[in-house]
């Protein structure tokens, strides 16, 4: 059976991840504000949105329109 | 202290996140609060203190030219003392005509565009003295500041929770705000707004919970200002204060103030010995003497009656002098929301009495 998997939106500080996620609850999609996996992160520490995949496009475009640029995005296993 | 005990943007465990989603509550509210809608432009500090250093000596540079006004605080007059001491700004003191009932606002432009230079970088502004009812005009400053790219810094302490302030409408650079006066917090915290396209040296260095294998501070705010723990129990504190106050009303506060004020002043006026300066001025502060007994002295006085009032210079070397008080200073009354008339009717009788008795 495959496992499911969830999108990360790497932001960067706990407050730039929050702003972000009010933005995307602003536009109804569901998002949780995490630590990323610090090797994700070249400079070490940083916090992520975890979304499921299915809103990867419309998470993009939503961020972009509010002149938010995560620093990566990436798909990982469901924790 | 018990609901937000875990320590925001360091891990991202639940008790981390709680305190954390109450810190960005308090930003959201700040920002709100004060016409901003950049939450992650709202910078935690202890005070008003620390948020103005960081915006002087964070902002300035060598060689710059600085104006503040003849009515500020120490928390403005000394680093700016001391990085000119230093040879690295100029400052010169604008006037702000307090002392004359006739003043106009006009004047003050007027007399304030005077002094600037081409190297003007920055100019200072208590919105209201702590010594006197005395409110400068911040849009007409805002106005004048960003005619001529001037950054404007604004000193917030007794106005915020007391008179609106809008940092877009204002054209305010950098609001220096206390959490524990008309904000209602606790002491220990303390706001600066620092608009969109500013990034300021930082003031400290160190854990920012973010991008730990970098040798320096994070590029962005807030985390890039806010070095270590922050106080989660004194914002989350700050923040039900915030609520309270808009819950009230700025024009409520600032009407029960100074009509407490209003009435505090006649009954002073009506004691034999007793000189109030800038009468003229009536808001939510009051400055008054009692001829032949030192400031210091009548404070202690009142103060042996129940009645809490602050003597002497109140931090503010300049305000002092632009009002023209005597050597000791003078006595200091600041009604507030919850006091009521028969606290200053207390406060008169007190006074009487002592014109009366002596101390």
């Amino acid at each position: 059976m495959q496992q499911a998997k969830e999108c990360m939106a790497v932001i960067g500080s706990v407050t730039q991840a929050m702003r972000a996620q009010r933005v995307l609850n602003g536009a109804a999609i569901l998002c949780d504000v995490i630590k990323a996996d610090s090797a994700k992160g070249s400079r070490g520490c940083v916090y992520a949105l975890s979304y499921d995949c299915v809103q990867n496009a419309n998470v993009r475009r939503i961020l972009e329109r509010a002149g938010i640029r995560p620093r990566d995005f990436y798909e990982t296993q469901k924790r | 202290m018990r609901e937000y005990c875990g320590n925001p943007g360091r891990s991202s465990h639940a008790l981390a996140a709680a305190a954390a989603e109450k810190i960005y509550e308090c930003r959201e509210a700040a920002a709100q609060f004060f016409g901003s809608d950049a939450p992650e432009r709202v910078i935690f500090t202890m005070n008003t203190t620390m948020s103005l250093n960081l915006a002087i000596k964070g902002l300035l540079k060598t060689g710059d030219h600085v104006l503040i006004s003849d009515l500020e605080h120490n928390a403005v007059l000394r680093p700016i003392a001391k990085l000119a001491a230093q040879g690295l700004i100029e400052y010169d003191v604008f006037p702000t005509l307090v002392h004359r009932r006739d003043h106009s606002k006009e004047e003050v432009l007027r007399a304030t565009r005077a002094l600037i230079r081409p190297n003007t970088r920055m100019l200072i502004a208590a919105h209201a003295s702590n010594i006197c009812s005395s409110v400068l005009p911040l849009e007409a400053l805002g106005r004048l500041c960003a005619e001529h790219g001037i950054l404007f810094v604004v000193d917030a302490a007794q106005s915020a929770g007391h008179l609106p302030i809008h940092v877009e409408r204002m054209q305010i650079d950098a609001l220096c705000v206390p959490g524990h006066k008309g904000l209602l917090g606790p002491q220990g915290s303390g706001l600066l707004l620092l608009s969109k396209n500013l990034t300021a040296d930082t003031l400290m260095e160190g854990g920012s919970g973010v991008y730990s294998l970098e040798k320096s501070m994070p590029g962005e705010p807030p985390e890039r200002y806010e070095a270590g723990t922050l106080p989660t129990p004194a914002i989350a504190g700050l923040c039900e204060g915030i609520r309270c106050v808009e819950r009230i009303g700025l024009a409520t506060i600032s009407q029960k103030e100074t009509s407490l004020n209003r009435y505090l002043q006649q009954r002073l006026q009506s004691i034999r010995g007793v000189r109030v300066y800038v009468p003229h001025l009536v808001g939510s502060v009051l400055l008054f003497n009692l001829y032949g007994i030192p400031a210091d002295a009548l404070g202690d006085a009142l103060n042996k009656r129940g009645i809490c009032v602050r003597s002497g210079y109140h931090c503010t070397a300049l305000g002092h002098k632009t009002l023209g008080t005597p050597e000791g200073g003078a006595v200091r009354v600041s009604p507030g929301f919850w006091n009521q008339k028969s606290d200053m009717d207390a406060l008169a009788a007190a006074v009487s009495e002592i014109a009366r008795t002596g101390i």
